[in-house]
């Protein structure tokens, strides 16, 4: 490689890195503001002694947390099924499963609404268990994409037939097939899945104010509008987590990468 | 009575017919080798007997029991993979209780049990360690172990040992027979190695286009092939076209020269063409060799080949291969010399289909 190739390479990614960093600085410089004339963490403190970020931040946890396992129960036994006995319909599924990145969230809300409003044959919407529920199940849809991607990944590292028959022989149905062989050869792919769930549910906006429930995406643009440094900060912990989620990710592939394939 | 029957079995992918009217019997206690090549159908029976595939017709019985409505995990089966199988999240003890802990045995059981299967497999010292810290035959002997573990009535072996390497195959194929004696289990096995079937069965199916051309023991299968497949596919085979010159006294030509055939000719007429096959081992150019019939020849090619040297002679327009075993001081023929095999007429079989 030429000189002028390599320097040519190292400004792009100089230049890459502070069009992304700048704002970002940009952005964390604005929340430390708050007290005039001195850097503080004030806008961070507002924010954290908050009971609405608490309770909304516990709230978004809660739903991630419920989200993940729904679209493990849904993923995992339908990449399996697929990958075991429908090959060809692979193409199909993977289509389907892209759906929710073309299909904005406000079409799927206003869906759910129509189909379970109280008038109608299943009335979610009719009380909070039921729009929780609703909503947990919107979330599986957005994050749809990315749990079956990377659980396709995951079984696409196992030799999924002959693991199953060699189970088979030895006695097993399904559900402990499913359990106790496939499950945790694919976990570090299911936990990629899962952080990416996560940071998706935590950030969320229109199905959570559509839906009328009390999540941390909603409360965000609340104080958005009504304040003036907080937001900034509330911005600042919103990458914090997501890329908190990344390192996990990185965490994990590289832990199931490098140990015993246990998991 | 046989333990395990397949009566019929017939199997269709599309339009493809696999297997094609397929009949067998096999003894409890018995050793069976399906050998063939890729595409013949065996290991397709193998997994109609597992369950893993349906035949589109016939029956398959266990112990006078038909399988017919029985799925995979019901039919108390053990099988050993090609590609080992081991679950990669289990170290070794733990995928030998696998099939013990389904079967809801209690853990004193499991553990007795596992370190039972263990010791046959001379491996108890490896029971913490996990597949990938194992070799190749040392993951296909836990395999097998883990399939004898629940005791099965049937065991069935996928090219077991085709993914290791020579020496390896060798002791594990004696190891899997030692052990099969052992238990007294009903053993299926698939390969497409004729050395690896001749060497450990106690009959061999050897299968052609999803049929069985011959079953037979080892050497049965060896020495007296029903088909021109059987002859080709298993050992080394001259098979040397000649031409009927008496039927009635079982005269034939090979080239110019005459012989006469222990085995009658049959239904044929003076001038017909029969193939006739020859085994390389069965002549001799030694001097004072012994046999009731010689070919004379002229060397084309003579290779050694270590404990043999195989050398090819012209009769007529006919090649005939033989082997000389590897000795001191031996001379192997030289190309353009002209030599005589001796063999006995009985050594020579009429090959019919």
């Amino acid at each position: 490689m030429s000189i002028w190739a390599r320097i040519a390479g190292w400004a792009a990614l100089i230049f890459g890195l502070l069009y992304f960093f700048v704002p970002l600085g940009g952005l964390f410089e604005f929340s430390m503001k708050a007290r005039r004339g001195v850097y503080s963490f004030d806008a961070y403190a507002s924010v954290f002694s908050d009971p609405q970020f608490q309770q909304t931040f516990g709230y978004s946890v809660i739903m991630a947390l419920v989200t993940i396992v729904i679209g493990i129960l849904i993923v995992v036994p339908t990449a399996y099924w697929v990958r075991l006995k429908m090959p060809w319909a692979r193409p199909y599924v993977e289509f389907l499963t892209l759906m929710p990145l073309v299909i904005p969230a406000i079409v799927i809300v206003f869906g759910y609404i129509r189909l379970y409003n109280t008038s109608s044959w299943l009335p979610l919407t009719g009380s909070v268990m039921g729009t929780n529920v609703l909503l947990a199940f919107g979330y599986t849809i957005l994050a749809l994409p990315y749990m079956y991607r990377a659980v396709d990944t995951g079984l696409r590292t196992v030799d999924v037939a002959t693991l199953t028959e060699a189970a088979q022989s030895l006695g097993a149905g399904w559900a402990t097939i499913l359990g106790r062989v496939i499950l945790p050869n694919v976990i570090p792919a299911v936990l990629s899945g899962a952080f990416l769930t996560f940071a998706i549910v935590i950030g969320e906006f229109t199905l959570a104010a559509l839906l009328d429930r009390p999540a941390f995406g909603p409360y965000l643009q609340r104080v958005g509008a009504n304040k003036a440094y907080e937001p900034f900060a509330l911005s600042v912990i919103a990458f914090g987590i997501t890329w908190g989620c990344l390192a996990l990710i990185q965490l994990v592939s590289r832990f199931s990468k490098s140990a015993p394939r246990k998991a | 009575m046989s333990f395990l029957t397949l009566t019929s079995i017939q199997k269709s992918f599309g339009p493809v017919q696999v297997v094609k009217d397929f009949n067998m019997d096999i003894e409890k206690g018995e050793f069976v080798s399906f050998l063939g090549p890729s595409g013949c159908g065996k290991t397709t029976i193998l997994r109609m007997i597992a369950g893993f595939e349906t035949p589109t017709g016939g029956n398959i019985e266990i112990g006078g029991k038909s399988q017919q409505n029985l799925k995979p995990n019901q039919r108390n089966i053990g099988m050993v993979f090609q590609a080992y199988a081991l679950f990669p999240n289990m170290n070794v003890a733990d995928n030998v209780a696998f099939g013990l802990k389904i079967a809801g045995m209690p853990k004193a059981q499991i553990d007795a049990r596992v370190k039972e299967m263990l010791g046959l497999i001379h491996l108890g010292h490896l029971a913490d360690r996990f597949p990938y810290q194992m070799s190749g035959g040392q993951q296909q002997r836990v395999a097998l172990a883990r399939a004898l573990a629940p005791k099965p009535q049937v065991l069935l072996l996928d090219e077991p040992l085709s993914a290791l390497d020579a020496k390896i195959r060798v002791s594990l194929r004696e190891e899997i027979r030692m052990i099969q004696q052992q238990l007294g289990i009903t053993t299926v096995f698939v390969t497409h190695d004729q050395e690896e079937a001749l060497s450990i069965s106690d009959r061999i199916v050897v299968m052609n286009a999803g049929r069985a051309d011959q079953i037979g023991t080892p050497f049965e299968i060896y020495n007296k092939p029903a088909t021109r497949f059987v002859a080709s596919f298993v050992g080394t085979l001259n098979l040397i076209e000649a031409k009927v010159v008496d039927p009635a006294s079982n005269r034939i030509s090979i080239g110019d020269q005459g012989i006469t055939l222990r085995e009658p000719l049959g239904s044929v007429k003076a001038g017909d063409t029969v193939s006739l096959a020859l085994r390389p081992e069965a002549g001799s150019i030694a001097e004072g060799a012994k046999g009731d019939t010689a070919l004379t020849g002229e060397v084309v090619s003579s290779n050694f080949l270590g404990s043999v040297i195989r050398t090819r002679m012209k009769v007529g327009n006919a090649v005939i291969s033989f082997d000389m075993f590897n000795a001191p001081g031996l001379t192997p023929p030289a190309v353009g010399e002209t030599v005589t095999l001796r063999f006995t007429a009985s050594d020579l079989l009429i090959i019919r289909e």
